[in-house]
């Protein structure tokens, strides 16, 4: 029952490292083993690019579009950019509560939770796989809509990375909490309806929020995916950080706040499904 | 038995009857959803080095404790520790010594072949590099599915997949093992050669302690020291299976082999005192009466006096020995008809 090479040390940075690149890892291989819905997914950005344009060309150039609101800019410019960067707050709110999902579905939660492994690594880990996902259907939507018109001439790509960090933190508490939610009622729809739905009404996705009546706007600044692609809009356009320095320090300050607080939760959640017994139920 | 490996201390388990959003909503509305109790005032004490079964019908509450043990659900009252941590308190330090082979054949990804879900899972139990390469080829070797390593696990049959699950449970080399029904949907060699596994190499070769839920009989008593048989709840019975057999003393039975049989020698034979069973099967030699009966006073000769009232020549008289079967009836019945 004992090997001759040495066991490596089963806890610590490198050992918490391994897990998650186990849960990458496996992600990739279920990812690609669905070799027709995989070319499907990039299929799909490329329909989208396309509606998204002939769209824009019904709606006249707005200054409203324009991050500083000073030139009329058109439609497109405005959507592109906006429609290819919700996808972080789409991955976060579905990749999480999927991830649990699919572990009570397939019968593995169980078993991955009687491993000595942290929650906040597991359930972290899981959106790894999703968000690189995520980065690169993103740049494969801008660059066939840079195709389409889109002008990325002027990006600020310190402005670009910096808003990708800070969108990725502060959506993902936001999937934390789905998860939680599924793994109580085990089910995503209801997650999945409210995403789409925040994010296109109150988001900003699809009008300026500036556009909406006020109590609407409220909503809106709530939710981190406002903030996000106003960071995103502004990079594309060439403003530097400190052009957007409000909406930068609004996602630090919900990340630092919302993350302990879904983890919590989720641990909670979890909690709450041992003692009802319902951790492999689905 | 001081050197207690596993320790379970007044441990009650119950489960709401209702779950999902509904219950969620109850929840919250301060409202008491019922619970239906599984587990009673359950105790245990395993040895290092132990195999103990747990043995009852099903939904008798074994693979709740189990459960229990693994960390994967908690009990309402009670303690439980594991080579001495406590396991509600110190989880992660508990699951490091845990191996667990539920015999849920679901319990691996269908699309990654058996290595990358060993590859993945040993991850997870903080294996990495070339050990756990090389702690995969031997496991899998144990379990003979070495030269379906890399095959995906979707293609796996039931018991190759049940196979997996066991070289799973071994792979982090655990202290302890949790097996819920590790023969199940295996073929009758290669449960063979599990019980062997367990029994020779885990527990007599690397002095693992190993914990067995199972419903077969049999199995529990050829491969446990101990075994705790549970039903409804409730632990009604422990004990080494030779000490059960003698100390329950279920029932006896008798191998009767007479020249010939009559109505009302049957019906006599049915009427002794304590009586439960009767079958009848004639040879070449004669007719051999296979009567079960409970153990009383007066029992046997009340038996011989049925089978010889008309003088019938008794040409062979065998008593045969009580099996896991007659144990296992005895203790679930008594308990039941106590209820």
């Amino acid at each position: 029952m004992t090997t001759s090479v040495s066991r490596p040390p089963s806890s610590g940075l490198a050992a918490g490292l391994a897990k998650v690149g186990a849960i990458f890892r496996r992600d990739v291989i279920v990812a690609l083993s669905y070799p027709g819905n995989f070319a499907l997914a990039w299929l799909g950005i490329v329909i989208e690019v396309v509606v998204a344009w002939y769209i824009s060309r019904l709606i006249p150039p707005s200054r409203s579009f324009d991050p500083t609101g000073v030139v009329a800019v058109g439609f497109f410019q405005y959507l592109a950019v906006n429609q290819a960067f919700v996808r972080f707050q789409t991955a976060a709110l579905n990749s999480f509560a999927e991830s649990i999902r699919d572990a009570q579905l397939t019968g593995t939660l169980e078993i991955v939770l009687s491993t000595p492994t942290q929650l906040p690594t597991l359930i972290l880990s899981s959106a790894v796989w999703s968000f690189t996902y995520t980065i690169l259907q993103t740049a494969v939507y801008l660059a066939i809509a840079v195709a389409f018109g889109l002008d990325l001439s002027h990006v600020n790509y310190l402005t670009t990375a910096v808003f990708l960090i800070l969108t990725v933190g502060a959506v993902s508490p936001l999937g934390v909490l789905a998860a939680s939610l599924a793994m109580v009622i085990k089910k995503t729809g209801p997650v999945e309806f409210l995403s789409t739905a925040s994010a296109s009404l109150f988001g900003g996705v699809y009008l300026p929020l500036n556009r909406l009546p006020v109590a609407l706007q409220a909503i809106g600044w709530l939710l981190p995916i406002t903030h996000a692609l106003n960071g995103f809009r502004a990079a594309a356009a060439g403003i530097p950080l400190s052009g957007v320095a409000s909406d930068a320090i609004w996602l630090v300050v919900a990340s630092l706040i919302l993350m302990p607080v879904s983890l919590w939760i989720f641990a909670k959640s979890v909690g709450r499904a041992r003692v009802d017994g319902t951790l492999s139920m689905y | 038995m001081t050197d207690a490996m596993l320790t379970v201390e007044h441990v009650d388990k119950s489960f709401p009857v209702a779950h999902g959003l509904g219950a969620m909503f109850r929840t919250l509305a301060w409202q008491q959803i019922p619970r239906r109790q599984v587990l009673f005032d359950v105790n245990l004490r395993v040895a290092r080095g132990e195999l103990f079964g747990l043995l009852g019908p099903n939904g008798a509450g074994k693979s709740t404790l189990v459960k229990l043990l693994a960390t994967l659900t908690v009990p309402d009252r009670g303690r439980m520790t594991l080579d001495g941590i406590d396991v509600e308190r110190e989880p992660i330090k508990a699951k490091s010594r845990i191996g667990l082979c539920t015999g849920d054949e679901r319990s691996f990804y269908f699309r990654l072949t058996a290595r990358q879900n060993m590859e993945f899972f040993g991850a997870l139990m903080g294996l990495s590099g070339k050990f756990l390469q090389k702690r995969i080829d031997e496991c899998v070797e144990l379990v003979d599915l070495r030269e379906h390593l890399d095959t995906r696990f979707g293609g796996f049959s039931s018991g190759m997949r049940v196979r997996l699950t066991m070289a799973r449970a071994l792979l982090a080399d655990p202290a302890i093992m949790f097996l819920d029904e590790p023969t199940r949907a295996v073929d009758p060699v290669h449960a063979t050669e599990l019980r062997a596994l367990i029994r020779r190499d885990l527990v007599e070769r690397a002095g693992k302690t190993v914990i067995l839920a199972t419903n077969l009989l049999d199995e529990a008593w050829e491969l446990c020291d101990r075994v705790a048989v549970v039903n409804h709840g409730r632990i009604v019975a422990m004990g080494p299976p030779r000490e059960l057999d003698v100390e329950l003393g279920a029932v006896v039975r008798y191998r009767v082999t007479v020249d010939e049989v009559d109505e009302e020698m049957l019906h006599r034979t049915r009427d002794v005192p304590g009586f439960r069973d009767l079958r009848v099967v004639r040879t070449e030699k004669g007719v051999d009466l296979h009567v079960e009966m409970e153990p009383r006073d007066g029992g046997l000769g009340a038996l011989m006096r049925a089978v010889s009232w008309n003088g019938t020549t008794l040409r062979d008289f065998r008593p045969i020995e009580a099996g896991p079967l007659d144990i296992f009836r005895k203790v679930t019945l008594d308990d039941d008809n106590e209820r």
